[in-house]
């Protein structure tokens, strides 16, 4: 008998009908994989099993009996725990109060000393290492997470939900947690693994269920599957067959004439069309960059990098290891304490400068720093063309050609239903992400800094701004491209760099990486000593070419 | 299964705040009516006496018109803020302190009207703007709270002209304490055979600056950076904008007008400068400023409603009403304009099992 | 009483009131939510005082009905933004401006009239022979010496010391986390704001009862804001409020001197001193230190909770 079983689940949002009569079950002592494209309802459905959200319609049974999971709570207390993609934890708490936060064998009258001493023990029983008196806030990803574990299964979890766990481990850490969930199966708890991770979801599941568009498509065992019948089951056989030509508004990459970069500024000269060989002088270069944040802790530690015209360079690394600092010294978001930064051999000290000499920027948290969520699509389309004209002569600003401007903009970044009156933030993930990319694309003549710019797409989204990105080599402008899936930059990049702890550990051509190679430059673990001459004589052919 | 169930929008439009706005009035005025009928008073006539009060006579339409004008005024100062994310609870402080420097103006400088009067006016902008200058520093640098700072300051301005008043500049030759002596500086009024009575040119001064900065709004580029510097201060300077720089100048010319205002009443219709010269006005500008949903013209209505729900306070005086119940009448509008501004960013959805197949049967 | 006695007297009393009105500021800010309505709460509860007493009520009768009325104004306050999530600022706003015009309208016909009863300088026996100390806290009436002696300590207690407490801050830390963890947050959170708002409103009670002891219009005079300033001040920590409440008084204590002995001060900086004061206890602690650390506030303050973001 299935130790949870949903039955019929139906839940909507905004009228779109995220789970539809969706029937899960997950039996005691098997680890199963849920998957599906963003957007395909298995955070919703995860959802509703942890209480979080109710559904329309449908049932969930615990061992046959039907239980109403009305609030987290019920969920926990019927054995159920998770691990969200985003931690829940208490980031200005120590490890020991998270644990305990919510917990009814947590005594009543607390002392900071005996909650420690308790997480201790659990630790030790469990297995999982974790500190008790430190602030969640200053530990890695990792350890969070095993702290979330921990505290799942300190509550007397059978059921243990993971979304997208590996996203912010090393390989290393990977084989780790595969082996707590290995044995916690052994135990006879049931894993529910949710993961787009093809290759890692065949390693470890023993079922995988697909979802697709709200419905449950498919479940079956994981032995003797491969990552094409997944794929097709995940997107629809019929949508694999057109793979790269985009989406619904007509949007493809390949069909768009190559757009000449606007250069805003008409001294600082056009940017040489050179062919995609990455020979001339590079797009931007950075030689000894120093860059601490505010408690004074180096967040760039001494980076030397180029980055050639007409070349995608892919970054590497585990979240947190300074990607953003690497961004935000490229895009003049932030001044390095040292060293210099430049862009075509120039210098520049704000972001206004960086965009006039052709530096686009998609960042990592869209809301955040990329859109104003409560203004509309047509003020946020324009925020970086908005100095020249026709939308501003001078002082003056005209309202009608921003709103001509911003409807090419939409139009051209497919954002489906994109009224241009609307807020930006009631646009999906996915179409914000598509006007961003848009817009940034638009202005980066010689440079684009794109951090984790597919993060939220689904496949086709993701081709496309793919095929924009390559489109955009071709005219002679550079990309860096930070990501975290290293699939991704195997296939797009042609070097790829891999940043720990604010300094370039490795720089390699794409043709010449591979997962584990990178994975361990990832981890800060250093190449073996003939490697090593390789790549110092790599790194050296790169600055000779064109001294700092 | 059929049934109701309540979804949540993300952003609404204007149009649907403006009509939660309008809601929220009605049922405002309905709790009053409720309230009025509870102690005793009928509602439909004080409602009349009100609206007659306002509209119906020249006297009361000279009224509105001037009591209008501060309302507005200081509706736009926080208005001002408010674009860029701000709140000025000070407007009032900036107002008394205004009045001071235009009072300064007139009894120390022995300017010809000419140019005395713009002088005043320049000199209450300058010390409105003064005002705000410390918490905009406080805010801007050192990140502290600006409702509680230009709050606090408030009541220092009030103590202040509550000093001078009663002290360093009362006016020794007149019996009634707490005020200074007329000021020399006064407002032209509007010929004569128009009869606008005491009606002052300062109340061109609110619809004329509402229309500036509604069109700086609109039509310039500093109006479309302050928009977003208020929306999305790191998406703003991620965008080459000067943050901090657009949010000091925003700050200050909202002081700037908040002093204009108080410059403006004491020339215009006050003529001394006493502690009694704002009636809140900096508080209700609160209220003004928020119903005009962001937009200065807005504001002209909004800063009218204000003066009829102030002069209703006054009329209702006559019936034994205190006056304080016209400020509790605005607080309750407050709180229903929070509720109703909430309230429609959700909308009623009808489940039904047919439009749930419907639904699935499009896919 | 010795000079530096009743200096300290005078700030303990001053104080008092502020610090009873600025813990239950605490309590709602440490679950999340922002009031600004203090000042109202305390104008309601200053009138509303008077009036239990002037009609036959003990001054202890009285400080209930503060309490009370206090509890009625902070369940609408939080009905509107803690279930309503209705901005935190107009509705504050809206408690300000309604509380005082309310208490100001309701409290005319007994403007300046001295209270029919109020509560007297207890002396305690044995504790009022302590130096110094001992006459400053051990002879103030009830309220403010039960506030000085329990506020602090059993709000400290609560939220550092219990598994209720470690609740409650995590719901004005990360509400979402909270939320996952089973604990209830709006519920709470609004339990947590009505009981704050109480808290306040009998602040204003004692001003009326204990400190003057009379109603006037304006008579809160800003202690309402003064007291939120002081909660950002303290860091939110309930002995650091205690301290600073003891400060301000003392600086407070400072102007009487001031003004007794003639030390030529203008009354009318005198009068702004409480405000010039609040000022720089706002400026000067970020202006002195960097970054957040134990001063920072919940990191959902001023935030309404919606379980399901999209």
């Amino acid at each position: 008998m299935a130790l949870v079983s949903m039955h019929g689940i139906t839940k909507s949002f905004y009228g779109v009908l995220a789970n539809d009569r969706v029937d899960f079950a997950v039996e005691g002592g098997e680890i199963h994989a849920l998957l599906g494209e963003n957007g395909a309802g298995k955070s919703t459905l995860m959802n509703v099993l942890t209480g979080l959200y109710q559904p329309e319609e449908g049932e969930i049974r615990i061992e046959g009996h039907p239980r109403r999971l009305d609030r987290p709570a019920s969920a926990i207390a019927a054995g159920i725990g998770m691990v969200h993609q985003h931690f829940r934890l208490v980031r200005n708490f120590t490890v020991a109060e998270n644990l305990h936060l919510g917990w009814s064998e947590t005594p009543a009258r607390l002392a900071r000393g005996a909650l420690e001493r308790r997480s201790a023990e659990l630790a030790r029983q469990f297995g999982l290492s974790v500190p008790p008196s430190a602030l969640v806030r200053d530990l890695s990803a990792g350890e969070q997470q095993r702290v979330e574990i921990l505290r799942v299964l300190a509550r007397g979890a059978r059921v243990l939900i993971l979304d997208e766990p590996t996203a912010v481990l090393t390989p290393q850490e990977v084989v780790s947690l595969f082996a707590a969930l290995r044995a916690f199966r052994a135990e006879g708890g049931a894993v529910i693994l949710i993961s787009h991770k093809l290759g890692e979801v065949l390693e470890i599941a023993d079922r995988v269920t697909v979802m697709r568009a709200g419905r449950h498509v498919a479940t079956r065992p994981a032995l003797g599957a491969t990552r094409g019948e997944l794929a097709r089951l995940i997107m629809g056989a019929a949508d694999l067959g057109a793979a790269g030509t985009g989406g619904a508004a007509g949007e493809t990459a390949q069909h768009r004439p190559s757009r000449a970069p606007v250069s805003l500024d008409p001294g600082a000269g056009q940017p040489a069309a050179s062919p995609v060989s990455g020979a001339g002088r590079p797009a931007a270069s950075l030689s000894g960059v120093v860059l601490r944040d505010a408690r004074g802790i180096a967040l760039l530690d001494g980076v030397d990098l180029e980055i050639r015209a007409g070349e995608i360079l892919g970054v590497a690394g585990i979240a947190g290891n300074g990607q953003r600092a690497l961004s935000e010294v490229l895009t003049g978001c932030a001044m390095p304490q040292s060293g210099e930064v430049r862009i075509a051999g120039q210098h520049f000290a704000d972001p206004l400068a960086a965009l006039r000499l052709g530096v686009g920027h998609i960042p990592e948290d869209r809301l955040r720093s990329a859109l104003a969520g409560e203004l509309s699509l047509a003020e946020n389309a324009i925020l970086r063309d908005y100095r020249a004209a026709p939308v501003s002569r001078g002082w003056r600003f005209s309202p009608r050609e921003a709103r001509a401007l911003a409807g090419r903009i939409i139009a051209a970044a497919g954002v489906d239903r994109g009224d241009p009156a609307l807020a930006a933030r009631s646009l999906s993930g996915g179409n914000q992400q598509r006007l961003v990319a848009e817009r940034e694309m638009r202005v980066a003549g010689r440079l684009l800094v794109a951090v984790y710019p597919t993060r939220g797409l689904d496949v086709g989204a993701t081709r496309a701004l793919h095929g924009r990105m390559q489109a955009l080599r071709a005219t002679g402008s550079a990309v860096l491209l930070v990501s975290e899936e290293i699939e991704e930059l195997l296939e797009q990049a042609d070097r790829i760099a891999v940043m720990f702890r604010g300094r370039i550990t490795g720089i390699l051509p794409a043709a010449e990486a591979d997962a584990e190679r990178l994975g361990l430059l990832m981890s800060g673990v250093e190449p073996e000593a003939d490697e090593e001459a390789a790549w110092a004589g790599q790194h050296e052919q790169a600055t000779a070419s064109n001294p700092p | 299964m059929s049934g109701w169930t309540v979804q949540r929008i993300p952003a609404i439009t204007l149009g649907v705040r403006l009509a939660a706005y309008g809601l929220a009035l009605l049922a405002a005025i309905l709790l009053a009516g409720l309230l009025s009928v509870g102690v005793g008073l009928p509602p439909l006539r004080l409602g009349g006496t009100i609206l007659y009060a306002c509209f119906a006579t020249r006297f009361g339409l000279q009224d509105l018109a001037l009591l209008a004008t501060p309302l507005i005024l200081c509706g736009l100062s926080v208005l001002m803020l408010l674009r860029v994310g701000l709140w000025n609870i000070g407007a009032d402080g900036q107002f008394y302190v205004g009045a001071t420097c235009a009072a300064a103006v007139g009894l120390f400088v022995g300017a010809p009207p000419w140019l005395g009067l713009p002088l005043a006016g320049l000199a209450g902008a300058a010390g409105g703007a003064a005002w705000i200058a410390l918490p905009a520093f406080a805010r801007l640098v050192l990140g502290v709270s600006e409702i509680i700072t230009t709050l606090l300051l408030n009541f220092v301005a009030r103590l202040l002209v509550d000093g001078l008043a009663t002290g360093a500049w009362r006016d020794v030759h007149s019996s009634v304490t707490g005020q200074t002596q007329r000021i020399p500086i006064v407002l032209p009024r509007f010929p004569h055979d128009w009869h606008f009575g005491p009606v002052h040119a300062g109340v061109l001064a609110a619809p004329a600056i509402a229309l500036l900065l509604s069109l700086a709004f609109r039509f310039t580029r500093w109006g479309y950076e302050l928009r977003l510097c208020g929306a999305n201060p790191q998406a703003a300077a991620y965008g080459g904008m000067p943050v901090r720089r657009r949010l000091l100048q925003a700050m200050l010319l909202g002081g700037a007008i908040a002093g204009l205002a108080g410059a403006i009443e004491l020339t215009g219709t006050v003529h001394r400068l006493e502690s009694g010269i704002s009636n809140g006005y900096g508080y209700t500008g609160i209220i003004v400023a928020v119903l005009a949903a962001g937009a200065p013209l807005g504001a002209i209505v909004t800063g009218l409603l204000m003066a009829v729900v102030l002069n209703g306070g006054t009329v209702l005086q006559i019936h034994g009403l205190p006056a304080a119940a016209a400020s509790c009448f605005i607080g309750v509008v407050l709180l229903v304009v929070a509720l109703a501004e909430r309230l429609a960013h959700y909308r009623l959805v009808r489940l039904r099992p047919a439009a749930l197949a419907a639904g699935r049967a499009a896919r | 009483m010795s000079g530096l006695s009743g200096l300290l007297a005078q700030a303990f009393l001053a104080g008092g009131v502020l610090a009873i009105a600025a813990f239950g500021e605490l309590l709602a800010e440490r679950v999340g939510v922002l009031n600004l309505g203090v000042e109202g709460l305390m104008s309601l509860g200053a009138v509303v005082a008077i009036i239990a007493v002037d009609s036959g009520t003990s001054p202890v009768g009285g400080l209930l009905a503060s309490v009370a009325v206090g509890l009625l104004a902070g369940a609408i306050f939080a009905f509107a933004t803690v279930t309503m999530r209705a901005s935190q600022v107009l509705s504050g706003m809206a408690l300000t401006l309604g509380g005082s015009g309310l208490a100001a309208a309701i409290g005319r016909p007994y403007a300046g009239e001295p209270a029919r009863a109020s509560f007297g300088a207890l002396h305690i026996p044995l504790l009022e022979r302590l130096p110094v100390l001992g006459s400053a806290l051990f002879s103030q009436s009830l309220p403010i010496l039960l506030a000085w002696l329990l506020l602090p300590a059993g709000l400290h207690a609560l939220f550092h010391g219990t598994r209720h407490g470690l609740s409650l801050r995590a719901i004005g830390e990360a509400p979402g986390a909270a939320d996952a963890q089973g604990l209830r947050v709006l519920p709470l959170r609004f339990v947590y704001v009505t009981l704050g708002a109480g808290l306040s409103a009998a602040a204003g009670g004692t001003l009326t009862l204990a400190f003057v002891p009379s109603w006037s219009e304006g008579m809160v005079a800003g202690r309402g804001w003064i007291a939120v300033a002081l909660v950002i001040f303290a860091g939110y920590r309930p002995w650091r409020l205690a301290g600073g409440a003891l400060l301000f008084g003392l600086v407070g204590s400072f102007g009487y001197l001031a003004q007794a002995r003639g030390w030529g001060i203008p009354p009318t900086l005198l009068g702004m001193l409480p405000y010039l004061v609040t000022m720089l206890f706002m400026i000067a602690p970020p202006l002195l230190r960097r970054g957040g650390g134990g001063w920072a506030a919940p990191a959902s303050l001023g935030l309404p909770y919606f379980r399901d973001e999209r």
